[in-house]
């Protein structure tokens, strides 16, 4: 665990930090993307006056672009939904810019760069062509292999970008791979759909809020390797708390719906994740039941060993974070993948795939 | 090779810098020498790390890179550059983060606290004068990065090394013999290089903020005379608009503080082909009578 994890714990514990902690604290910060979400954090404990000047013009930086991505996002659903209305095909958003049009706690500090949305399977390659009839475009190149494993194995289309603008589009008809242990019936989600409030003249369909903590969980521990990276497990915390506060009986829905979908391990994992690194206190009953779901006992420790590595480590760059990730990796398309598939995968990626040359980061000016 | 770590103040920016290249160091320690701290720890912005990389080019044609938090966000480089490097290195880091502040693609300069501001592409001038203005005694705040709070509406100095590039660099040793210059780095990606090291007194009133004042659009024409032209208002903030980095990003904060500025500000276009006399007429603004009243209404 990490000053930043000890932070979300107690951040009255900032009160006795010294200029070296400011300055780990910092970094760790930075590249769990949740500068915004600290400056509410310490705003709502009053600690701004001991948060030196600098790291709150950091803060505020960072906020200051997230709204501005907030508003592309925002943008580019209106634009997605235009055309997709137009078809009549329904549409949901999902995470980062669901938070948003449904205003939940998450939209005040989050950044996103990209969309999730989510259709019906039989609506996905009908809505890909209507977007690319009205300007979308692939956002890189995919080889014949890259559209295959997509379409057929994943949950998605290849991403889309509009070639006038720069949030991209990333298409799903499921909340899981159709190939891998956990599946999920997505009309089970359509039916207990909700809408957001309107903006626009418009109205956006999102999650249930049991489903929007489920898919949550399915995507930081099924999906990649924790890509999401602690800011997905702070959003678990803010989302999880936001909905006990207006349904005392959440928890009780939330395990009774991930039992009904199979997903009580990915909840497993989020809870304890959330509650250890992030803060989140849910009841002690709710704990002891999640902790049914847990793997055996060898596989839970070496996966709290895992997870601590590449969430929570000291500092950057240590070699630990390395080889977590890689074994993070590894499991995810394990959990993810029948093993002859994967070998299939991992054979292409490694000697087929055309890896794109390295360009030196953008500099204005 | 052991590693040192120095602490620079860059305008409101605080850069802990760790590096065992004693050059790197010691051209380091040459241009900031009156900010430049070895002691006791303090809370930085940023912590940058310019070191060798692990791997045969530690030792054969050496290279170094370029490390913020851990990332390393360009390709490594020649050792010999690596001050240019950490220069660039560090507009990067404040340019895709201090959105705290307006950033303006504009060099600037102070005469007391009355700020000239002077927005251009790359190749309009704006450095070679600002480093000519401030050889005459003006307070260098900045080359290229002039530093807006919304708020207020005031330029906060940040005084670098001014990176003088190609036929510059004689043209300013021309106009100024005794101008103190860094080591020459003949090849980066900007071609030639040497940069002009600021004076004591702009690098340590570097907290004082400046009223902008005056917007000058400079452009060097090859033997053009110098011929200063007001400049309509609302070309002038668009204009403005398209010299600033993070106009879009900031959207309405930017919209009023450019407004805001525009309005305070005396806006001209300027071509200049000779430096002494580009200075007099640009000095002469300042000494203007109702200058000084002006700026601060």
């Amino acid at each position: 665990m990490n000053l930043l994890n000890k932070s979300l714990r107690n951040p009255e514990i900032v009160r006795c930090w010294k200029a070296d902690d400011w300055n780990r604290f910092l970094p760790l910060v930075r590249n769990a993307r949740l500068l915004g979400r600290c400056l509410f954090l310490f705003e709502q404990h009053g600690l701004l006056e001991v948060v030196p000047q600098r790291l709150v013009d950091q803060f505020r930086g960072a906020l200051a672009q997230t709204r501005y991505l907030q508003v592309q996002a925002k943008r580019e659903l209106r634009q997605v939904q235009r055309v997709l209305d137009n078809e009549g095909i329904p549409l949901m958003a999902l995470k980062g810019v669901a938070y948003l049009a449904a205003r939940l706690p998450p939209s005040g500090w989050r950044s996103l760069s990209d969309i999730d949305l989510l259709v019906r399977e039989q609506d996905i390659e009908p809505a890909e062509q209507a977007l690319k009839r009205a300007g979308w475009v692939p956002s890189g190149e995919f080889d014949d292999y890259d559209q295959h494993y997509y379409r057929e194995w994943m949950h998605e289309v290849p991403p889309l970008v509009h070639h006038n603008r720069e949030t991209e589009v990333d298409m799903h008809h499921n909340l899981a791979p159709p190939v891998s242990r956990i599946r999920i019936d997505a009309a089970r989600l359509w039916e207990d759909a909700v809408m957001a409030p309107e903006e626009y003249g418009r109205q956006v369909a999102v999650l249930s809020p049991v489903d929007m903590l489920l898919h949550n969980a399915v995507h930081l521990f099924m999906n990649d390797e924790l890509r999401g990276g602690l800011r997905d497990v702070v959003d678990f915390r803010d989302l999880f708390e936001h909905f006990l506060g207006q349904d005392a009986a959440f928890e009780e829905h939330l395990l009774a719906r991930a039992r009904a979908l199979g997903c009580g391990r990915p909840l497993y994992y989020a809870v304890a994740t959330s509650h250890r690194l992030a803060g989140l206190e849910p009841s002690a009953g709710f704990l002891g039941r999640v902790e049914r779901y847990a793997p055996v006992r060898p596989v839970a420790w070496f996966m709290v060993w895992l997870i601590e590595q590449a969430l929570a480590p000291q500092r950057l760059g240590m070699w630990q974070t390395a080889v977590a990730n890689q074994m993070l990796f590894v499991r995810s398309h394990w959990v993810r993948m029948p093993p002859g598939m994967l070998i299939r995968h991992l054979w292409h990626k490694t000697f087929k795939s055309k890896v794109p040359a390295t360009h030196d980061a953008e500099m204005p000016g | 090779m052991k590693s040192e770590q120095l602490t620079v103040d860059s305008g409101p920016f605080r850069v802990g810098v760790t590096s065992s290249e004693k050059v790197f160091l010691d051209t380091l320690s040459y241009f900031y020498r009156d900010v430049l701290r070895k002691d006791a720890p303090s809370v930085l912005d940023y912590e940058i790390h310019i070191q060798r990389p692990l791997n045969v080019r530690r030792w054969v044609i050496p290279q170094v890179r370029f490390e913020v938090d851990d990332m390393r966000p360009f390709e490594p480089h020649p050792a010999e550059n690596a001050f240019p490097l950490y220069e660039w290195g560090l507009n990067w880091c404040i340019a895709t983060s201090a959105h705290r502040y307006m950033m303006l693609h504009a060099g600037s300069v102070a005469f007391g606290d009355l700020a000239m501001v002077m927005p251009g592409t790359p190749g309009s001038g704006k450095s070679t004068l600002s480093a000519a203005l401030h050889l005459r005694g003006a307070r260098l705040l900045s080359d290229e990065f002039g530093l807006v709070r919304p708020e207020k509406g005031d330029l906060l100095p940040m005084p670098r090394g001014i990176p003088l590039k190609n036929a510059s660099i004689e043209a300013i040793l021309e106009f100024d013999p005794a101008a103190p210059l860094g080591p020459t780095y003949p090849k980066t990606r900007k071609g030639r290089v040497r940069h002009l090291r600021p004076d004591r007194e702009s690098q340590i009133r570097q907290h004082e903020p400046a009223i902008p004042r005056w917007l000058v659009f400079p452009k060097y024409q090859a033997g053009a005379k110098e011929t200063l032209l007001p400049l309509d208002k609302t070309e002038a903030f668009r204009q403005l608009t398209f010299n600033c980095f993070n106009y879009r990003l900031l959207g309405e904060t930017a919209f009023r503080a450019v407004a805001q500025l525009i309005r305070q500000m005396d806006c001209y276009t300027f071509t200049f082909s000779n430096l002494e006399r580009a200075v007099a007429k640009l000095s002469g603004l300042a000494q203007e009578p109702g200058a000084e009243q002006k700026g601060r209404a």
